[in-house]
């Protein structure tokens, strides 16, 4: 019995005349990964905002587990168990790769300022387990962001590593699902077949739920469960990779109304 | 990939982050080698040695007015500790920060003086005008849940302003349905003979007990700070700085911190403007004005935004500098110690500095000639000349009798050929910095040494532009980068 982890109903949302999304109604599983698909302004990155609660939907219910998240403010949404990452990466880039991680569990530790000042066991306790987790989130990119790197600033980082920190920064959440934003956007070769990877692990090792907005195929078609494609806030197809890809919607909605039929 | 088969695990082993050790090598001039020594002392000898140092002023002969000094530094470092939630952390440009000072100063002057003929227990109004500064600071963070950066500078400023009005003018303060007008706050005569701090029948009278509170005071706030830089909230401010709506995503919920921020800022404000008004015995409206805000803003900038040990020297800087500038023989050496530091930091090439100084030295001896042979009216060296530099300046220096006259034109003349300089090619501007050298020393001896008190604010203007061109990030701050 699969359970549901994340749900829209009927989701719309519309920005003065402009239809984002159109009665957006979706599911995703427990430890699936759903890709997310669709040209340029499908309204996919609207649909991780109304996720996160950036944009409020005009109609329609957002469920984690059951629960209403719809109207809960992003860092209320984060805290339910639901963390992102950002199309252009957005770290706290002149703070440290440790503080990055360490930053982000602010939701799921609960010293206030005066256990800090008196150094209270509650804020040591904490503070060991917050050190344990950076480095637990780390080891899943291997070496590349412990060592020293650990107390580097973010900024120094090359572009890649700053795509993982942003991962592990998600992860340090203590989310259980993940909204990841195109995570190959800007990777070479390697480096997107590695993210292939990573996240094909976070799911088999760490038990996420994984929703992956991608326009490389290669990843879609890697780490894909299910593919939902997007065309003007409208889902045009749902299915397994190979069933949306070969789509004639799909296909019209990329390419332009009768290149299929050429096909 | 030959980089997977090396480890199990199979990705992401890093053999640059395996040799970090080796990479890194021994630090290159006597400067860095100086700080290197400095940073690999324990702690608590870093921070200990310049508490002793203060704590020992005091008691090796030391003047009212320089323990004055020093409560004054101190406030100054309180302000500057709270201002750091707010902007060196949390990123928000507070810009009516000062009226919280001022309010704090005026509140416990209320509730400890004649003005109402109200005299608190002197706890009782601290925590009294602790907490309606704070909730003030409270309000004035309502705007920031949504503006940002500049908008929220400019409603913040308005508020500062707002006070520093409303102090001066609220000395007949009348509200619809009053009979008679009240005065609040003495408008520009300000609240005279404040009640002096008094703890469990100790009253603080003496320059000494003030010095020693606060520097009680600066330590307790000092090391709460840096508790608070690497702990839940003080990572969650950072963040929040960096990149709220990003802060917001990790969990971090960004209204409630940023108003935390403004309360607790505006708290430690409100102290130091209480001590102020009792060290003082009175507050006066043109204390709580914008230049104190440049000042305390400068000793941030200046220090390195976020960085503790940076805020102390930048407070330190900026509160003691002016003092001493105040005397000539040491604005004179400063003077000169700035300018050939600023070039020697500047110039890479040791022949350009050679070039520089000793062409400085022909042109000063040049001078010295053509002006005596036109038989210009001059004064001798020990008439206008003291303290250790009197030997060297005193025969190379030509001090004409007309210092006035003779150094205006030479201001003006100097900064001509600064703004030319700016735009001239490399070549040409090291052709012409032996005489702007020059020209600039003679500019200084002759007219800007005649008035301390205005080239004092001069020397630290440039001193601010000098060391932001060379150190964006300040003194011991880490360099910021904005957008990669």
């Amino acid at each position: 019995m699969t359970t549901t982890a994340l749900e829209l109903t009927s989701v719309t949302k519309t920005f003065g005349g402009l239809v984002s999304l159109d009665a957006l109604s979706l599911s995703v599983n427990e430890r699936e990964v759903l890709s997310v698909i669709g040209p340029n302004g499908a309204g996919k990155t609207t649909f991780f905002n109304i996720i996160t609660g950036v944009y409020q939907p005009d109609s329609g219910d957002v469920l984690l587990y059951g629960t209403s998240i719809t109207g809960m403010t992003p860092d209320r949404v984060a805290r339910m168990g639901v963390a992102r990452t950002f199309q252009n990466v957005r770290l706290f880039l002149n703070l440290t790769v440790r503080e990055n991680i360490t930053a982000a569990m602010y939701g799921r530790t609960k010293s206030n300022l005066l256990d800090t000042l008196f150094g209270t066991p509650r804020a040591r306790r904490e503070r060991r387990e917050n050190e344990e987790r950076v480095l637990d989130a780390l080891s899943f990119f291997g070496t590349r962001l412990q060592g020293y790197r650990l107390d580097q600033p973010a900024y120094s980082l090359s572009y890649a590593n700053r795509r993982r920190l942003e991962i592990a920064r998600a992860m340090a959440t203590g989310a259980r699902v993940l909204l990841l934003d195109e995570p190959a956007a800007g990777m070479n070769p390697a480096e997107t077949h590695e993210i292939t990877e990573i996240i094909g692990r976070l799911r088999s090792e760490r038990d996420y739920t994984i929703v992956v907005i991608e326009h490389d195929m290669h990843v879609v078609e890697g780490v894909s469960d299910r593919v939902i494609a997007l065309d003007h806030g409208v889902k045009i197809a749902e299915g397994s990779f190979d069933s949306v890809a070969t789509d004639p919607s799909v296909i019209e909605a990329y390419l332009g109304r009768g290149s299929a039929a050429k096909k | 990939m030959s980089e997977q088969d090396q480890v199990g695990r199979g990705i992401g082993t890093d053999d640059w982050v395996a040799q970090h050790e080796d990479r890194v090598g021994a630090p290159q001039t006597g400067m860095a080698r100086l700080a290197q020594q400095w940073t690999r002392l324990p702690a608590l000898a870093r921070w200990g040695i310049p508490l002793v140092i203060f704590l020992s002023v005091p008691f090796i002969g030391s003047s009212d007015y320089i323990l004055r000094i020093g409560v004054n530094l101190g406030l100054f470092v309180l302000l500057a500790l709270g201002l750091n939630l707010v902007v060196g952390y949390s990123g928000l440009l507070d810009l009516g920060f000062v009226a919280f000072y001022g309010f704090g100063a005026y509140a416990y002057a209320m509730l400890s003086s004649e003005q109402f003929g109200v005299h608190l227990n002197s706890l009782v109004a601290l925590v009294l005008v602790i907490a309606t500064t704070a909730s003030f600071g409270f309000i004035l963070g309502l705007p920031s849940r949504r503006l940002t950066g500049d908008y929220l500078a400019i409603a913040t400023l308005f508020f500062g302003q707002m006070f520093a009005i409303f102090v001066v003018s609220s000395d007949e303060f009348q509200l619809p349905g009053m009979s008679d007008a009240v005065d609040l706050t003495g408008g520009a005569n300000g609240i005279t003979q404040v009640d002096q701090i008094s703890v469990l029948g100790f009253t603080f009278e003496t320059n000494l007990s003030y010095y020693l509170l606060v520097v009680a005071l600066v330590v307790f706030f000092t090391v709460a700070t840096k508790r608070i830089h690497f702990s839940r909230h003080g990572l969650a401010w950072r963040s929040l700085g960096e990149d709220a709506v990003a802060a917001q995503h990790m969990t971090i919920p960004t209204v409630r911190l940023k108003l935390l921020a403004f309360t607790i800022g505006a708290g430690v404000a409100g102290l130091a403007g209480a001590i102020f008004a009792s060290v003082q015995q009175g507050v006066y409206p043109s204390e709580f004005m914008l230049p104190l805000l440049i000042t305390i803003y400068a000793a941030l900038i200046l220090g390195g935004l976020g960085s503790i040990p940076g805020i102390l020297l930048g407070a330190f800087i900026m509160v003691v500098l002016p003092e001493v500038l105040r005397f000539p023989d040491y604005s004179n050496g400063i003077f000169l110690a700035v300018l050939v530091i600023s070039v020697v930091a500047t110039v890479k090439s040791w022949k350009v500095l050679v070039w520089a100084f000793g062409g400085m030295v022909v042109i000063g001896f040049l001078v010295n000639g053509v002006l005596l042979a036109m038989q210009v009216p001059y004064l001798a060296a020990k008439e206008w000349i003291t303290g250790p530099l009197a030997p060297v300046l005193g025969s190379w220096v030509f001090m004409p009798e007309n210092r006035v006259l003779f150094g205006n034109i030479a201001f003006v003349a100097l900064v001509g050929l600064a703004a030319w300089m700016s735009i001239m090619s490399r070549r040409t501007r090291i052709i012409v910095l032996p005489l702007a050298l020059w020209l600039a020393i003679w500019t200084w001896e002759v007219r800007l040494l005649l008035e301390p008190s205005v080239t004092r604010q001069l020397l630290i203007g440039a001193l601010l532009i000098v060391l932001m061109a060379s150190r964006p990030q300040g003194l011991l701050g880490k360099p910021r980068v904005e957008v990669l």
